[in-house]
């Protein structure tokens, strides 16, 4: 059964991954492998579009399937089964409000193990401050699709320093307006513009691969 | 105008027209570069010029002055309102007051999607566009009986605060003060048009038609929903592009007027869909639409945004010289080499590099990217993504008037 709910997830066939994993799901141990089942379709998903063979509207279909099944995955496993493998506080930068990339993002980081703090759009460089000081994470993730937004990562990264907690995390940065050269210029750690290559960098940051 | 202006205007409109045309003119045509930079480079905020028609005419005409180029810079002064637009598509003589939110008509409207500087925003922000799903899916089946009647009894309300209940006065009055308020704005406006006369620049502008998809995915549903449609509801989503199609069309042709002859075709989705799914519910109505346009005396100026690449043979599907295609992240010389002598380019200039880079980088990109596009003619130059934000260092985007002054000489 793991094997169809695999390739149905990674097929796009919503209705049967669906079905399958609610029926997997009540067998002994059946949670922890739909988990790691739809982990390993998440990522089957990503190596296809980094491939070129799927496109954006596979990334979002695959994410809303896997949300769909960690609704009612989720509350059958124990806290030990679903360990993390680090913590990323993940926003839109101050003055951008795009939010569809970060979302396919977190989920795609998500379901490699990271446990994602969301702290939405049009954020303040002091919200980031704020959200590293309660949640000690080891990265920090920005997204940023607008011109404005460039100098609004590089404020955001100066008020982190400010706050003597730039040398306590790692900072990747993605979305539309990201490259190497705007990666030195606000001084961030590593930058991505497709998801999935943001969740391999971000598990090399974390020392994971 | 004055007849050296005169003269200008007509040198200017000739080089965008040989390019449209396949053509090589006398030098490269460049549309300019600015944005949220032109309030900054007069000193005022971003506040004052989204909300002071004076002050925004001024700065437009200083950085026109300092900054010119073959079409005027205006930047960002506003947001569409595009479902006001589709709902009073009968009246061509409104649209001129219906179809643009800037910040004096946000305050007498309240549209749910606008945000701007000085009111919801800090006062040197940008204004924002913040869509959300306004039409449920179970609603699919009156947008496609009648997109017009549904857009104006449905979706108005739930976008527009004031016409929440359009039999109630609070409506009316707002449609009034609206009306008033654009009287105003609109002689400032006539004001701008004739200093930039002076200044060489023929009057005219940009009609604008959108990929019917596009307009369900922005204006209605919101794009993951509608991505999840494409899967659930296939027929219907494709019924309704097609039902669209028509008053958007309608919409174009109130925007065309005097020196109006080019529609620009923003598309959103085009870079979400696999070839497939934009073979099936994007292009077919897309491409009819910039067929229609044509059929109607108008141009297409598509801006293919984000990465087109997937797509891009289907641009051939077109006649040739049918217009321009304007690129963000897709490489200009890639689609030079499958467009030339079919489709004119437009593009070519890397924003993110106009902020983080240095003059003498610039100068080298300009000489690079110009000698690689303007043989053969057919090209534009023009900045990927419009908006400089206010922190853009001038020596750069000096840097870069210089550049296509010393190598835009054919
Ligand atoms: C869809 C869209 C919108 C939608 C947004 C819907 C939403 N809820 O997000 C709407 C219609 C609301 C919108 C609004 C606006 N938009 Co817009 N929009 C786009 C568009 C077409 C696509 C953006 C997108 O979603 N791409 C797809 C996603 C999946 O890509 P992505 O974000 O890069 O994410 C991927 C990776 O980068 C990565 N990733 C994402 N986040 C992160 C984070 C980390 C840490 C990592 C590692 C990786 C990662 O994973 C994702 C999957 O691979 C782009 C053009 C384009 N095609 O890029 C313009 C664009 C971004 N918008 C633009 C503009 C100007 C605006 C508006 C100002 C428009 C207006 N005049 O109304 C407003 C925004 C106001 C504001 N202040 O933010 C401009 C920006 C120009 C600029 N100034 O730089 C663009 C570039 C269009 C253009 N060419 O002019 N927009």
């Amino acid at each position: 059964m793991r094997e169809e709910l695999l390739k149905s997830f990674v097929d796009m066939d919503e209705q049967e991954a669906v079905r399958i994993a609610r029926e997997l799901v009540e067998s002994d141990g059946g949670a922890v492998a739909v988990l790691e089942t739809c982990k390993e379709a998440m990522e089957e998903v990503g190596r296809l579009f980094e491939a070129g063979e799927y496109f954006l509207s596979e990334l979002i279909a695959a994410g809303d399937m896997f949300n769909q099944i960690m609704e009612f995955t989720l509350p059958k496993l124990q806290g030990d089964e679903v360990a993390s493998i680090g913590t990323m506080v993940l926003g839109t930068v101050q003055g951008d409000v795009h939010n569809i990339g970060k979302d396919i993002f977190k989920v795609m980081a998500e379901a490699s193990g990271i446990n994602v703090i969301d702290i939405g759009i049009d954020v303040p460089h002091e919200k980031f401050v704020e959200a590293i000081k309660e949640h000690k994470p080891e990265l920090v993730g920005m997204c940023c699709l607008i011109t404005l937004g460039v100098d609004s990562m590089k404020r955001t990264i100066e008020v982190i320093k400010e706050a003597g907690l730039r040398d306590d995390i790692k900072i990747i940065i993605g979305g539309g307006r990201v490259s190497q050269a705007v990666m030195e210029h606000v001084g961030a750690d590593a930058w991505a513009d497709d998801a999935a290559r943001g969740v391999r960098l971000s598990k090399e940051l974390l020392g994971k691969e | 105008m004055a007849v050296d202006a005169k003269q200008l205007a007509a040198e200017r409109a000739a080089r965008l027209k040989a390019a449209v045309e396949l053509k090589e003119p006398d030098r490269v045509p460049f549309t300019g570069i600015g944005g949220d930079v032109i309030a900054a480079y007069a000193g005022i905020t971003s506040y004052e010029f989204n909300f002071d028609y004076e002050k925004q005419c001024q700065a437009i005409i200083k950085y026109v002055k300092d900054f010119p180029s073959d079409q005027p810079v205006i930047g960002m002064t506003g947001l569409g309102n595009h479902v006001a637009s589709m709902a009073f598509s009968d009246y061509p003589d409104l649209y001129p007051i219906i179809s643009r939110v800037d910040g004096p008509t946000n305050d007498i409207l309240g549209v749910d999607y606008c945000r701007f500087p000085g009111r919801e925003l800090d006062e040197n922000s940008s204004p924002q566009f913040i869509g959300r799903e306004y039409m449920s899916a179970e609603e699919y089946d009156e947008l496609i009986a009648d997109p017009v009647k549904f857009c104006f009894e449905k979706i108005l309300p739930r976008i527009v605060r004031a016409f929440r209940d359009m039999k109630a006065p609070e409506a009316h009055a707002a449609m009034a003060r609206l009306a008033l308020e654009k009287a105003k704005a609109g002689a400032a406006m006539r004001d701008m048009f004739r200093q930039l006369q002076e200044l060489g620049y023929a009057p005219g502008g940009l009609s604008v038609f959108f990929a019917p998809l596009d307009f369900i995915g922005d204006q209605l549903r919101d794009i993951p929903n509608l991505i999840k449609d494409l899967r659930r509801y296939p027929d219907k989503v494709k019924a309704a592009t097609e039902a669209v199609l028509e008053p958007l069309l309608k919409v174009s042709v109130n925007a065309k007027g005097p020196g109006v002859e080019t529609a620009m075709i923003p598309l959103h989705l085009n870079e979400y869909l696999s070839p497939a799914l934009y073979n099936e519910f994007y292009w077919p109505t897309l491409k009819e639409g910039i067929l229609r346009l044509a059929e109607l005396g108008m141009k297409s100026q598509v801006f293919f945004e984000g990465r087109h690449d997937a797509h891009l043979e289907t641009i051939l599907e077109l006649p040739a010289g049918w217009g321009t295609a304007y690129f963000e992240k897709t490489d200009v010389r890639k689609a030079k080499k499958l467009l030339q002598g079919h489709t004119c380019i437009m593009g070519g200039i890397d924003v993110g590099m106009v902020i983080s880079s240095t003059p003498a980088k610039l100068d080298e990109y300009i000489k690079e990217i110009l000698g690689e596009m303007m043989p053969g003619g057919g090209f534009i130059l023009a900045p990927n993504i419009g908006n400089l934000p206010r922190e853009t260092p001038i020596e750069n985007i000096r840097a870069v008037y210089e550049a296509v002054e010393k190598y835009g000489k054919y």
